[in-house]
């Protein structure tokens, strides 16, 4: 390492830059821990009526817990340079595993999207999620001015595995696609011309996809149904609305840790999956909700932080996607329990019971982090020079 | 445009989407949304609760079923599923298929109200309900559901006992777990151990839309069905019994053109206060009360012949002689010597017997009308057991005197007897009060005594008269069990069997123990004593031989009724089983203002067996039936050979001549 030279940028030493962003990894590891409580919540007491251990549901979290803790631990040892460089594999192997899932994934609730690993089911749809942040950061980094055709190349990549995770059929995922190509376009160097039209393309889309009955039935009124809360012929709408009497049973302060009836007494619908967010807010209050929102809005301003300081556009697209990614997820999922937004399945980060999402989200994150510890010694932008 | 302000807006509209949801859940959580949400909760559910079934209620073996609970198909109707202009159509096809006219359909639809759900009609047939599923368009918000329904397998038999079910009253809505549409126990053990027997409802809450349609199941919790009552009652005893109470009433209606005959009999077990068997006439048929369709003009019917009253507790009779035992132990265990008439005084012996007497067939006071012996002349030199077997009037009378004259006083025996000795000695013995059975609406009858007399003469209640004050002469009518005291068959069977078992008044019982749907045990109904009573050496030996003479010596008036009590070739004084039997008649006159003449006296037989060991206290009365001796002795005397295991014969008539 060389010696200060008086006028000029100083360079610090690799073990200097690599300090870990601790605030970061407290949240994952305050609302993870928050997840397992919140599972054992619920899912204890029908465990318990079904003759399982109370604890079952939370043990097996926690395995993935464990695993999520190593692959984030990989990902952050492996520099952001490795990952740009694997990421055409990452890629490849995640269009097989959807095109995998469609040929032997069982039949799940008219859905196809696990592949049987035995003892779990691997969703490749979750898998995809980081994978195509991890894409459309490769391929928009190789150009400061993002044309037209750079936009088309984005959306043919992020095209192939959407229409595979649209024949599964998942429409959460697309839309998180959707949402995620776009912020990543928008920090590309898009011009708001170039987002307005897009914006544009994607409503009439969605027009035409509802109107040509490209979308199923059911998948038109997940998306309509909570604009007539009062029609109770849904099932999703009893779902949100089931939702919506255990959140304001929690009032301010909640109903006290383990205490929630709606949710206890399984009045809501998939507690520990897409509606753990309801015990939360049933058992925490008020409070507790706003602090597990704060929560995820320092973990996504500590993205951001991550996309500024970045060494180069591949770790800001990056890490601005992860920040896209965590935002609609959280947006969306808690949007829908308090009955929001319509019921789309998309769940919420550290909370919701399962593996793959997980797993998934650990892992975007730990790339994340390597970007953060691998990051310059100034803010990118700051230094017009070292913009490649 | 660079990084950094495209890095801010993104976190500004993060920001500004996570702020959206904080502000709804404020909303939610925080302002009073929380109450219109679960408002409108409410309307999305449709919570129906499903009939728990009653509790069984048995015999004392917990073998035969008295009352139970059977699960019949019937026609449900849930008038939320019912459209208006589709309500006319679905009354005629009901009643077509139901055979009841539409008009009392139409009532009931009215009585249960709008959006209400209630079966109608009675149990249907599975190829019945199979149609009306098949045809379900012509029945719109019709189901077909097993109804759980009260049966009563013995009809008329223990109807007093078991009771019956109806719609609650204001009173029963009071009780938190009584909802309108409930049936309630309203009498008998039906009444008395409801809550044991009610069960708890279960509830399906269903999910339905806008129309009150249902759309799926939330939540549904089975109903816990009712604990189960084992009684002490013996079903064979209670039919014999029935069935002889029955003959009694026939035999009184000999003489009796017409009239409503209330008739009331007690098997008491005298060891434990047991009821073995309590039967009432006239009785009904508890499972018209099953579905709530008896109108009202049949209830009328049948409560104007009384059919709704156990006569056995509510019933207030006079006693007549049947009394004059309690007096015959209480002289025994006071010493008390009848008071003597003054030209009887040198010839009557009081030195040799304390109890001798003289009935020379009247006492006469001045200003009075002279009180008559039953037995015109008299019945010469009595002592008290005699008195007892001949039922002597004038001998209880002069009892009552002696306790009169020497009230207050230290007499010969060296005691001071209070005025109101024998009306004590009565409350002792349970009288004047309720006996605290098990069942509802019991009496507790009257023993009349000064505080009581003045307080009426005070208030001109018309029960005493106007002038004058408590005399001798009111307590000479309590020791022939005439004048204001009134007692019922259970409270003479009560204190019999304390009298013969030594003094232990029982309370009396006749549930045994309850039991859960399981038949776990919980809770033993143990019996109970209400009062003891210490009598002297051999005061209960004496009145056992006493009762033994009113059915088996030649004076007794019981004898003719207790004839050929054993096999037709025994001779009475060969006859053990009579030597075990033991009575009292009584003949309680009952004076008709507007026909004097008119036989309408209560007649009486109380008796226990067997004397050596007492078992079984026996209680009989028939209203306006005439003479103990010849009505109430014989039907008691069958009831008595039935339980010391004789060949009961047909209940013929006694002796008349006890009035």
């Amino acid at each position: 390492m060389s010696q200060p030279i008086p006028g000029q940028v100083q360079l610090r030493p690799q073990v200097e830059r690599s300090r870990p962003d601790f605030v970061m990894i407290t949240i994952i590891a305050s609302l993870t821990a928050l997840g397992l409580l919140m599972i054992l919540s619920t899912s204890g007491p029908r465990l318990e009526a079904e003759g399982a251990a109370r604890a079952s549901e939370m043990v097996r979290q926690s395995t993935f817990v464990v695993l999520g803790a190593v692959v984030f631990l990989v990902a952050t040892i492996l520099s952001d340079r490795q990952w740009r460089l694997l990421t055409p594999w990452v890629y490849a192997g995640t269009l097989f595993l959807l095109v995998l899932v469609l040929i032997i994934g069982e039949l799940i609730q008219g859905a196809a999207r696990w592949i049987p690993l035995g003892v779990v089911n691997l969703q490749p749809s979750e898998v995809a999620k980081p994978a195509v942040i991890l894409i459309l950061a490769a391929l928009l980094a190789g150009a400061v001015k993002v044309k037209w055709l750079r936009i088309l190349q984005a959306f043919a990549l992020v095209g192939v595995p959407a229409v595979l995770i649209f024949l599964q059929p998942d429409l959460g995922t697309m839309l998180v696609f959707g949402f995620v190509a776009v912020v990543m376009l928008f920090v590309a160097g898009t011009d708001v011309r170039q987002i307005v039209i897009l914006g544009l393309l994607a409503l009439a889309a969605l027009i035409f996809s509802i109107e040509a009955n490209v979308l199923q039935e059911y998948q038109v009124k997940r998306l309509t149904g909570f604009l007539n809360p009062g029609e109770q012929t849904l099932e999703i709408n009893y779902n949100q609305n089931q939702s919506q009497i255990a959140i304001a049973g929690g009032s301010m302060f909640g109903q006290g840790l383990f205490e929630g009836t709606q949710t206890n007494l399984a009045f809501v619908p998939a507690q520990t999956t897409d509606f753990i967010f309801t015990a939360v807010a049933e058992q925490l209050g008020f409070v507790g909700a706003a602090t597990v929102i704060g929560l995820y809005a320092v973990l996504v301003f500590r993205l951001l932080v991550i996309s500024s300081a970045a060494r180069d556009r591949f770790g800001q697209l990056f890490a601005a996607g992860m920040a896209a990614m965590i935002a609609f997820h959280v947006f969306v999922n808690i949007g829908m329990t308090i009955g929001l937004l319509p019921v789309t399945g998309l769940p919420l980060p550290f909370l919701s019971f399962g593996g793959s999402f997980y797993i998934s989200t650990l892992f975007g994150l730990g790339v994340a982090h390597s970007i953060w510890v691998h990051r310059s010694r100034v803010p990118l932008g700051a230094v017009p020079s070292r913009t490649v | 445009m660079n990084l950094g302000w495209r890095l801010f807006s993104i976190g500004v509209l993060v920001a500004s989407l996570f702020g959206v949801l904080l502000l709804r859940l404020w909303f939610l959580q925080v302002t009073d949304i929380e109450a219109s949400l679960v408002v409108a909760f409410e309307q999305r559910v449709r919570v129906v609760e499903i009939e728990a079934p009653r509790g069984d209620i048995f015999d004392r073996d917990g073998k035969e079923l008295l009352a139970g609970t059977s699960a019949t198909l019937r026609v449900v109707v849930d008038r939320r599923l019912v459209e208006e202009d589709q309500e006319e159509f679905l009354v005629r096809n009901l009643s077509a298929l139901l055979t009841i006219p539409a008009s009392e359909i139409r009532r009931t639809f009215e009585e249960k109200g709008e959006g209400a759900r209630f079966p109608l009609g009675d149990q249907i047939s599975q190829s019945t309900g199979i149609s009306v599923l098949e045809n379900i368009e012509d029945f719109p918000g019709v189901a077909i559901e097993p109804v759980p329904f009260r049966v009563y397998p013995l009809a008329e038999t223990a109807s007093h006992i078991v009771g019956y079910i109806g719609s609650p009253d204001a009173e029963d809505l009071k009780r938190e777990e009584i909802e309108e549409n409930d049936r309630v126990g309203k009498f008998g053990l039906e009444s008395e151990y409801d809550s044991d027997l009610r069960g708890t409802p279960g509830r399906i809450t269903f999910r339905v839309n806008a129309e009150g349609e249902i759309l799926g199941v939330l939540e549904e919790i089975p109903p816990q069905p009712g604990g189960s009552l084992i009684t002490t009652i013996d079903m064979d005893a209670q039919r014999f019994l029935e069935e002889t109470l029955v003959s009694g009433v026939q035999l009184a209606r000999l003489t009796e053109d017409e009239g409503v005959f209330r008739a009331a009999a007690v098997v008491l077990d005298a060891t434990d206060g047991s009821i073995v068997a309590m039967a009432s006439v006239p009785a009904f048929d508890p499972s018209i009360f099953s579905d709530g369709r008896l109108s009202q003009e049949d209830w009328g019917k049948l409560s104007e012949k009384a059919v709704f009253n156990n006569f056995a507790i509510q019933g207030l009779f006079p006693p007549g002689s049947s009394f004059k035992v309690i007096v015959n132990a209480l002289a025994r265990q006071y010493r008390i010597s009848p008071a003597l008439e003054a030209e009887y005084r040198d010839t009557v012996d009081q030195e040799a017997d304390p109890t001798a007497f003289f009935s020379d067939g009247e006492l006469l006071f001045p200003e009075t009308p002279p009180l008559n012996d039953w037995k015109d002349g008299g019945h010469g030199l009595v002592d008290l057991s005699e008195s007892l077997a001949q039922s002597v009037n004038t001998y209880y009378w002069s009892i009552a005197l002696e306790i009169w004259n020497e009230r207050n006083l230290l007499n010969d025996t060296g005691v001071v007897w209070p005025e109101e000795l024998l009306q004590d000695f009565a409350r002792d013995l349970g009288f004047g009060d309720r006996t605290e059975i098990d069942l509802p609406f019991e009496q507790p009858g009257l023993v009349p005594d000064r505080e009581w007399f003045e307080l009426n003469q005070r208030n001109l209640t018309g029960l005493v008269r106007e002038e004058g004050s408590w005399t001798g002469g009111d307590l000479m009518n309590i020791a022939t069990g005439q004048g204001a005291l009134t007692v019922t068959p259970l409270q003479m069977a009560v204190a019999y069997a304390a009298l013969v078992n030594g003094g232990t008044v029982w309370e009396p019982r006749i549930v045994e123990s309850v039991r859960d749907g399981e038949n776990n045990l919980v809770f033993r109904n143990l019996p109970s004593v209400a009062n003891k009573i210490d009598f002297r050496p051999g005061v209960v030996e004496d009145l056992k031989d006493d009762l033994n003479g009113v059915v088996n010596s030649e004076t007794g008036t019981a004898k003719t009724a207790f004839e050929g009590f054993c096999e037709a070739d025994v001779p009475d004084d060969e006859c053990a089983a009579l030597q075990e039997v033991g009575g009292k008649t009584g003949t309680a006159e009952i004076f008709q203002a507007d026909d004097p003449d008119a036989e309408v006296d209560t007649a009486w037989f109380v008796g226990a067996a067997p004397l050596s060991e007492p078992k079984w206290v026996v209680a009989v009365v028939i209203d306006r039936g005439g003479s103990g001796g010849r009505v109430a002795a014989p039907t008691a005397r069958r009831i008595f050979q039935y339980l010391m295991g004789e060949t009961p014969d047909a209940v013929r008539p006694g002796d008349e001549s006890e009035r």
